[in-house]
């Protein structure tokens, strides 16, 4: 690792592969490319439908992040406004294509870790000022597939979390929309 | 590949993939229709008095009081959320449209107002935006007595007010 250059950061290459003394190779279902790639693409169509539904309507978001009463107002607020969906397209493109992957993957973790605690203080400010109780707290959460049931909504959200953290630690391709087996010249 | 480097790697990318969306979105704000500038002051809808003047600004900022009177002498109401809003639960009598399809919902509405008649606007509660931007969107179109209420449903529904569901 004396020469690292940028390009090797952004673009991965095929992985050298771990043998068992079998001479298998190890890895365990839940790292196969092909279950990867299937969990890329579902978090992709999630967040592509999900962005198409407030790119363009800055305004429109800004009000349904209102709503959370974390953020109400300032610059802040309509620049998350403007760039949030458009993240989430180059995130899904990105998971689709498998080009910066492992960046999008991280991207999208750190959203779902940031979505499910402001559905978490949004559902605890409902059931402190209304007494709701927590399996019927409904709201818009402004993610773009309308109103919702909140436990549903943190589900939804704890489970494209792992998806997103599972996209991260596979094991590094290069490329792949279908995942290459290659071996690593010795 | 080196664990530390595939973490320094996903940061590089998260990075890139950071820049190229902050940059398109934003090149897309500037072109679009609905582009908005990031650093605006909330509501620059002029404002009149709650008064009974429209003044030159022809947009007055009503309370429910005043909202219930136009609902009783037959005025016009305009709920400015979404279609699936709307169909959700609306302030009884109130028409559809959405500020964001104004171009497509326009015909429905236009021909209900009357230059000469008060019509009162809403979304859904004191935060929205969107009655006054169609407020503002309605007095260019020449409109000049336009009112806003600020309140929105949220106000109605504090007042253990009925909404009316479905509707298109």
């Amino acid at each position: 690792m004396n020469n690292v250059f940028l390009s090797e950061y952004l673009f991965e290459s095929a992985p050298s592969l771990e043998l068992d003394n079998t001479g298998r190779e190890k890895r365990s279902w839940i790292k196969d490319p092909i279950v990867i790639l299937v969990i890329r693409l579902i978090l992709a169509s999630v967040f592509i439908y999900a962005a198409t539904q407030k790119i363009g309507k800055p305004l429109l978001f800004a009000d349904e992040i209102r709503m959370y009463g974390i953020l109400t107002g300032g610059p802040l607020l309509y620049i998350i406004s403007i760039v949030l969906p458009w993240m989430e397209i180059f995130c899904g493109l990105s998971l689709i294509s498998g080009i910066f992957m492992r960046g999008a993957a991280l991207i999208l973790a750190v959203f779902n870790l940031a979505f499910i605690f402001v559905i978490s203080f949004r559902s605890v400010l409902i059931i402190r000022n209304e007494g709701t109780p927590f399996m019927s707290i409904f709201f818009d959460c402004g993610c773009g597939f309308g109103a919702t049931y909140a436990w549903k909504k943190l589900i939804e959200d704890a489970l494209l979390l792992a998806g997103a953290v599972l996209i991260f630690a596979a094991p590094p391709y290069r490329f792949v929309f279908y995942p290459r087996r290659k071996r690593r010249e010795l | 590949m080196s664990s530390m480097k595939r973490i320094t790697g996903a940061i590089f990318q998260a990075a890139a993939v950071i820049v190229i969306s902050v940059a398109v979105s934003f090149i897309h704000n500037a072109l679009s229709s609905n582009g908005i500038d990031p650093f605006r002051k909330i509501d620059q809808v002029p404002v009149v008095d709650d008064s009974a003047d429209f003044g030159a600004d022809g947009i007055r900022i009503i309370t429910l009081e005043k909202l219930k009177e136009v609902i009783d002498s037959g005025g016009v109401v305009i709920d400015s959320r979404s279609a699936a809003e709307y169909r959700n639960g609306h302030i009884p009598g109130a028409v559809l449209l959405d500020y964001y399809e104004f171009g497509r919902q326009m015909d429905n509405v236009i021909p209900l107002l009357d230059f000469e008649e008060e019509f009162a606007i809403y979304c859904s509660g004191p935060l929205c935006e969107d009655s006054s931007m169609l407020a503002r969107e309605l007095y260019t179109l020449g409109y000049r007595k336009i009112l806003v209420f600020k309140g929105g449903v949220e106000r109605w529904e504090e007042e253990g007010l009925p909404l009316a569901a479905g509707g298109i």
